[in-house]
């Protein structure tokens, strides 16, 4: 058994807004939220890297859990913007942490990593002890690569959201985790060597919405618990129109829903780490409550977790 | 009632823009429905025409038209 220690985020300070892509895709302010619901997005400083991110993320964690950087037993980096082949973003981070001689990897899975990485590091931790995921993403590098397509560059923002797994039942205790993935429409997200973004948003919004309310439909049936027994739903900030949708599909009224793509935009695997560390911020996580996490992404592969505050 | 007609009844329920009379013309480029259209629109297809959307089947394509709309509820065994 395992469960979420800590929780931080890094924003950078740049903004992007509606109004400057607007004039650069000649559409209106207001057309990008009626299909994104997106307002601004995070943007890096130009020498600001991924791992700037990631370590300022990182720190945040340690912070909010109490934990110095010596007692981590292992560090799992998520992104699919890295700032080299490899070594990693891990490798930067545990050498700037500080932290050596315990595991250090990568897990390069765009938008569904983080959850992935809670996935693994709720078991990594039983082997090794307190175990960091750290997502970080400079999806607007990839966004400025030409042909720049209004459809993604609307989408995505700049970020690092992070979480620290250890053993153990609280504050936070991890109950189930279900992830997926099937490679049937692969092709429908990726990003190609020296290309933009690739992204069929008709096949990706079909399928992100059946297969992230299948995900969280299983997650509370297996668990016995209905829709309205869940305090909070943390989904990946995809898209806001995406989640009015899934709201719609599973009956969560919008309270239960935490929103901060409006903001920051689609962070892809920081999105819902973010999105954590700032409900935790403004005290929304309170004992007693049941919060679900979903997210969805290329592969395709999604999933839902089920924690509860104690 | 035939199959085009009870697809045009269930297009008519999300439709955004008038349906084209041509069975050949894309929904999509002519505004009729929106990628979250689909969405609801395939649900609706499901429960209309009692047959199950496989996830292998989940594509844009297999719903661009009405003639491939039809095309596809009849290779599921649609009424």
């Amino acid at each position: 058994m395992s469960a979420l220690a800590g929780f931080g985020h890094f924003l950078p300070a740049g903004v992007l807004s509606n109004e400057t892509l607007a004039a650069e895709f000649h559409v209106t302010p207001e057309w990008i939220v009626s299909v994104c619901g997106i307002e601004t997005r995070r943007v890096v400083a130009a020498g600001e890297t991924v791992c700037d991110l990631a370590e300022r993320a990182a720190r945040a964690c340690l912070q909010d859990a109490g934990i110095p950087a010596e007692k981590l037993g292992a560090i799992i980096a998520c992104t699919g913007t890295p700032h080299r082949q490899f070594p990693g973003v891990s490798a930067e981070v545990q050498k700037r942490l500080n932290a050596g001689g315990i595991p250090a990897f990568d897990l390069h899975l765009a938008s569904i990593s983080g959850l992935f990485g809670l996935a693994l590091a709720d078991r990594v931790c039983e082997q090794w002890g307190p175990t960091l995921v750290v997502a970080a993403e400079t999806m607007t590098r990839v966004m400025a690569t030409e042909p720049r397509v209004k459809e993604t560059a609307i989408l995505f923002g700049d970020g690092a959201g992070a979480c620290l797994v250890a053993p153990g039942d609280a504050p936070l205790a991890i109950r189930d985790i279900r992830i997926a993935s099937d490679a049937t429409f692969s092709d429908a997200l990726r990003l190609d060597f020296g290309s933009t973004l690739q992204m069929d948003g008709r096949t990706i919004i079909m399928h992100a919405v059946r297969k992230l309310a299948q995900a969280v439909a299983e997650l509370l049936q297996k668990n016995s618990l209905r829709v309205d027994q869940v305090s909070l739903f943390l989904f990946h900030q995809a898209n806001l129109r995406l989640l009015e949708r899934l709201m719609k599909e599973l009956k969560i009224d919008p309270s239960q829903c935490f929103i901060n793509g409006d903001k920051n935009g689609n962070t892809s695997s920081a999105s819902w780490l973010i999105a954590a560390s700032e409900a935790k911020s403004a005290g929304l996580l309170r004992p007693g409550m049941k919060v679900v996490i979903a997210a969805f992404g290329a592969g395709l592969s999604w999933g839902a977790a089920l924690i509860e505050v104690v | 009632m035939p199959l085009d007609e009870k697809i045009r009844e269930a297009l008519a329920r999300v439709a955004k823009a008038p349906i084209p009379t041509d069975r050949e013309t894309s929904l999509f480029d002519t505004g009729v429905i929106d990628s979250f259209d689909l969405v609801d629109f395939v649900a609706d297809l499901e429960k209309e025409f009692q047959v199950k959307v496989p996830d292998n089947d989940l594509h844009p394509s297999k719903f661009e038209s009405l003639a491939k709309i039809a095309m596809y509820l009849n290779s599921r065994g649609a009424a």
